[in-house]
């Protein structure tokens, strides 16, 4: 067996954020016909989808999308290898989870927005903004047992408790205790 | 027997197409559409009270009326459509 060194991958603001975007989704799921509730956590979601988005770009070098979000084509390879159960491990988000993350977030940003201006003294009972919201709204939940999917789908593969490592320590392993894998891996850098 | 098939997959397609548009925050027991009061003036009766009518719809057979109330605050609103009489709603 390979010797086990860990490496922190997910820094606390960044579990914070996921579990407040997670906890955000979840009241606005269940509020879905809208209320108070439901507003608020439109709000909160949008606070906390913005700050993601503004960290994606200016934020510390392995949290910004620049760092795992990669080239259509080689992402297309990546889900190949995907396919044929080859796939490389990675340290960040793999390309898949890239375009996931890139995905939530434009929905959920989008979904938040046109709620809340929904709400508004200006804009309610507008029928194509509402209309919108939904547009936006349900594929965003539709995504979530996509992500779900990804995830197990990676924690069987590689092994490794992706689970802890996002909602709990933030670590993961820095060398792949599998000698079956041997392609190279994607290291964090910053 | 082909006939019966026809006729139970036309009412559940009307029942699905109800289904969508009807939120069951209210319902209203108001009979053909023939019966129904205009709703320009149940409009005209929420303006004349210092309302700011947004949209009105069909909701379980309610007039549903989106509308800035006399005192601003935004409100979602059930009517009946024979009496236009306020129709009390659950609160989403």
């Amino acid at each position: 067996m390979a010797s086990m060194a860990w490496v922190r991958v997910w820094p606390r603001w960044q579990r914070l954020l996921h579990a407040a975007l997670a906890l955000t989704m979840v009241a606005a799921l269940g509020t879905y016909e809208g209320g108070r509730l439901h507003e608020w956590a439109g709000y909160a979601a949008l606070a906390f989808v913005l700050l993601r988005l503004a960290l994606g770009f200016g934020g510390p070098v392995p949290a910004r999308f620049s760092a795992f979000v990669r080239a259509p084509m080689v992402t297309w390879d990546y889900a190949k290898a995907w396919w044929q159960g080859q796939e490389a491990r990675h340290l960040n988000h793999n390309p898949l989870g890239a375009w996931m993350v890139v995905m939530l977030l434009s929905l959920g940003a989008g979904a938040a927005a046109t709620g809340a201006l929904y709400v508004t003294d200006r804009f309610w009972g507008e029928a194509w903004l509402i209309g919108a919201h939904a547009l936006l709204a349900w594929p965003l939940v539709l995504m979530v047992p996509l992500h779900l999917a990804g995830v197990i789908h990676a924690i069987r593969r590689h092994r490794e408790n992706l689970v802890a490592a996002m909602w709990w320590h933030g670590c993961k392993r820095e060398e792949a205790r599998d000698p079956a894998l041997s392609t190279p891996e994607t290291r964090l850098r910053g | 027997m082909n006939n019966q098939i026809q006729g139970l997959l036309a009412a559940m397609t009307i029942a699905a197409c109800t289904s969508v548009t009807a939120t069951g925050l209210a319902t209203c027991d108001s009979g053909p559409k023939s019966g129904w009061q205009p709703i320009e003036k149940l409009e005209k009766q929420l303006t004349e009270r210092g309302w700011t009518v947004r949209r009105v719809k069909e909701d379980g057979g309610c007039y549903e009326v989106y509308a800035i109330n006399d005192k601003g605050q935004r409100v979602e609103a059930y009517f009946h459509p024979v009496t236009l009489a306020p129709v009390p709603s659950r609160p989403r």
